[in-house]
């Protein structure tokens, strides 16, 4: 009876085996995700060029930016890719500047991109800037964005003129987390 | 990070397991039977169990992935094998763990030799987690979204409960008449502490859009509730241990519980059992933190109008559209029901082996067979397991039990269960999965019973 008992217990306790098994391997874990969002957008139509009967040749505005500002979020990236695609349908080129600037509003970095005038077949202009390294470090040092678009000479624009300057743009940030 | 691998090991040591105890189920030579079923056909004078020693048992389960997908000295990248495993399981596995000790109990025979209802009480300590895999964040969170354009991810996937309490019961059952005994069981719980999120929902989701490149929604309703944890995030000057020793004793979270249970003999060879085990719940009164975040946010980018002092800030306005809020109200946890039923045939005649001829044996039969089914409450879909089992009375002294299982842990359990009654003294030590021990890392669960208890054994005779 005892002797059943001590094999069953003795069977239990050391014909149990396991593989050899690392725990320390979990401070090998990095995790590499993805992520894409928009950056911006805006939608000027042809007649907003026009205030009172008078062509703006310049409009511009400032947006807060602080999301590359959070270290805990910004320690863990490698890298960002922002993307922009511009799509006029205005009679009129543009020359497009984005302004990255610090809490100083002193200019870190410029995105500038040339929008061609509308000849009756859209074109869309797009551009692709990379953040990696230095660049990174004033991606994170920015705070604000600065759009500003000069419309270069052409036909005028009046309050009945059609088309619109859109801007879609996204950035795609790549982590790793350590 | 360091907060990710504590969650990460959390999941895997804490992976929760079920509370299956089908080896102890109607194992009436060993006492604590009777906490699977109050109506058990337990028959003693007295007992009382060994303090600290009459209960322990262990129950971890993983339905997934086992220790060995993840930690394998195999040379293999630690990441590569963790994806194998994100990408290998579905939201519906889990990760459980169930650990009881038996701080004291003891029971006793109501009036002489002719009545036949019994007091059985005690208390014990209880860890139970169970945490459901969090598939749709695990993929965000090795992925991203960049290659999932179109997927929703689903925020109902975080589903997590985690709780440490003590239990006091106490216990009657009666033979009612020769064939059915019907018993119950008192029990207040105290919560040492609890943590729950079971009923998160929402959804997030990336699409190619029009106006602006994506179109990115984000709804969200979670909530994670504490108790009992507020004195240790914060900046903790007292003793752990005299405040778990205090919330041990009632002085935690309280509430309150029942177990029914029935043992019923339509003929003298055949038995049937049911049981309902922790009908009860635990009101969170003290020491609560809850977190809440609910909210939609489209998420469209910078929105320049080009109209002067027109700004919008995202981070603003993501805060204002899903605030997370920090509560401090009260709620309520319903402890997880468990139903066990059994149906038994014995044979073979167990006085004629091993004869002590005094005539007060309990056991008529040497053999039993039969089957026993399992279920459990959970956050979502019920846990069931169906067993087979074998009895068979060896020894006077020596009953052994095994059994086969089918759960979704597991389709090839077997589990061996042997209680030996020295004199006075019960030992009884119970295992499952046996075949994972041949190598354990690769188990995807186990668990044992063992105690040590003093029985005087049934009279059916006046002194």
């Amino acid at each position: 009876m005892n002797k059943f008992f001590g094999i069953f217990i003795l069977s239990v306790l050391f014909l149990s085996c396991s593989s050899d098994l690392d725990f320390d391997q979990v401070n090998d874990l990095e995790l590499k995700p993805v992520v894409v969002a928009n950056l911006a957008s805006f939608d000027i139509k042809a007649s907003q060029f026009v205030i009172g009967g008078v062509e703006q040749p310049l409009v511009g505005d400032v947006m807060n930016f602080k999301v590359f500002n959070d270290v805990n979020f910004t320690d863990n990236i490698s890298r960002t890719d922002l993307f922009f695609e511009f799509n006029n349908t205005i009679n009129r080129g543009y020359q497009i500047n984005l302004y990255f600037l610090d809490a100083n509003d002193s200019k870190l970095y410029t995105i500038p991109v040339s929008v061609p005038a509308y000849t009756g077949t859209s074109s869309i202009v797009t551009k692709t800037e990379i953040f990696e390294n230095a660049t990174l470090d004033i991606l994170k040092q920015t705070k604000k964005i600065a759009f500003l678009i000069t419309m270069l000479p052409g036909p005028p624009l009046t309050d009945s003129s059609l088309g619109s300057l859109k801007m879609r743009s996204s950035a795609t940030i790549y982590f790793a987390v350590q | 990070m360091r907060k990710i691998q504590f969650i990460l090991i959390l999941l895997v040591s804490l992976s929760c397991f079920s509370q299956n105890k089908q080896i102890l189920y109607n194992f009436t030579s060993v006492p604590q039977s009777m906490l699977t079923n109050p109506g058990a056909d337990v028959n003693y004078n007295w007992f009382v169990g060994f303090p600290l020693l009459s209960g322990i048992s262990a129950n971890v389960g993983s339905s997934g992935f086992s220790v060995y997908d993840l930690f394998a000295d195999n040379g293999v990248d630690f990441n590569a094998k963790l994806r194998n495993v994100v990408f290998s399981t579905s939201r519906n596995d889990k990760v459980s763990m169930n650990e009881q000790l038996e701080i004291f109990s003891g029971g006793f025979k109501l009036g002489d030799w002719q009545s036949n209802s019994y007091i059985s009480f005690g208390m014990y300590q209880e860890l139970d987690v169970l945490s459901y895999m969090p598939k749709d964040y695990a993929i965000l969170a090795l992925d991203g979204n960049q290659n999932y354009l179109g997927k929703v991810f689903d925020m109902s996937d975080l589903n997590a409960r985690g709780e440490l309490l003590s239990v006091f019961h106490l216990g009657i059952h009666k033979k009612v008449s020769e064939k059915l005994i019907l018993g119950a069981r008192g029990k207040i719980y105290s919560s040492i502490f609890n943590v729950s999120s079971t009923k998160n929902s929402g959804y997030f989701y990336t699409i190619q859009g029009t106006n602006s490149i994506y179109d990115q929604v984000i709804s969200a309703n979670g909530l994670v509730n504490t108790s009992g944890l507020t004195n240790y995030i914060d900046n903790y000057s007292g003793n752990a241990k005299s405040d778990i020793m205090k919330k041990t004793f009632f002085g935690g979270n309280l509430g309150l519980g029942l177990d029914l249970g029935l043992t019923y003999y339509p003929k003298e060879n055949l038995q049937f059992t049911a049981s309902l085990i922790d009908i009860g719940f635990i009101s969170h009164t003290k020491e609560i933190e809850s977190y809440r975040w609910k909210g939609n946010y489209n998420y469209v980018g910078l929105t320049p109008d080009f109209i002067l002092g027109n700004s919008n800030d995202i981070l603003d306005e993501f805060n204002d559209a899903i605030p997370l809020d920090t509560l401090h109200t009260k709620y309520t946890t319903w402890r997880p029901l468990k139903f066990n039923s059994s149906i038994q045939y014995s044979f073979g005649d167990g006085r004629s082996s091993d004869c002590n001829c005094t005539g007060d044996k309990e056991n008529k039969y040497t053999n039993s067979v039969g089957a026993q089914l399992f279920a459990m409450s959970t956050p979502r879909t019920p846990l069931m397991a169906l067993t087979a089992f074998y009895r068979r009375q060896i020894f006077d002294s020596l009953e052994m039990k095994a059994t086969y299982t089918v759960d979704s842990f597991s389709d090839k359990n077997i589990g061996l269960g042997l209680s030996t009654t020295l004199g006075k003294v019960n030992f009884y030590l119970l295992a499952d999965n046996l075949l994972e021990f041949k190598d354990v890392s690769k188990a995807n669960s186990l668990s044992f019973q063992l105690g040590l208890n003093i029985i005087f054994p049934n009279k059916n005779t006046p002194d």
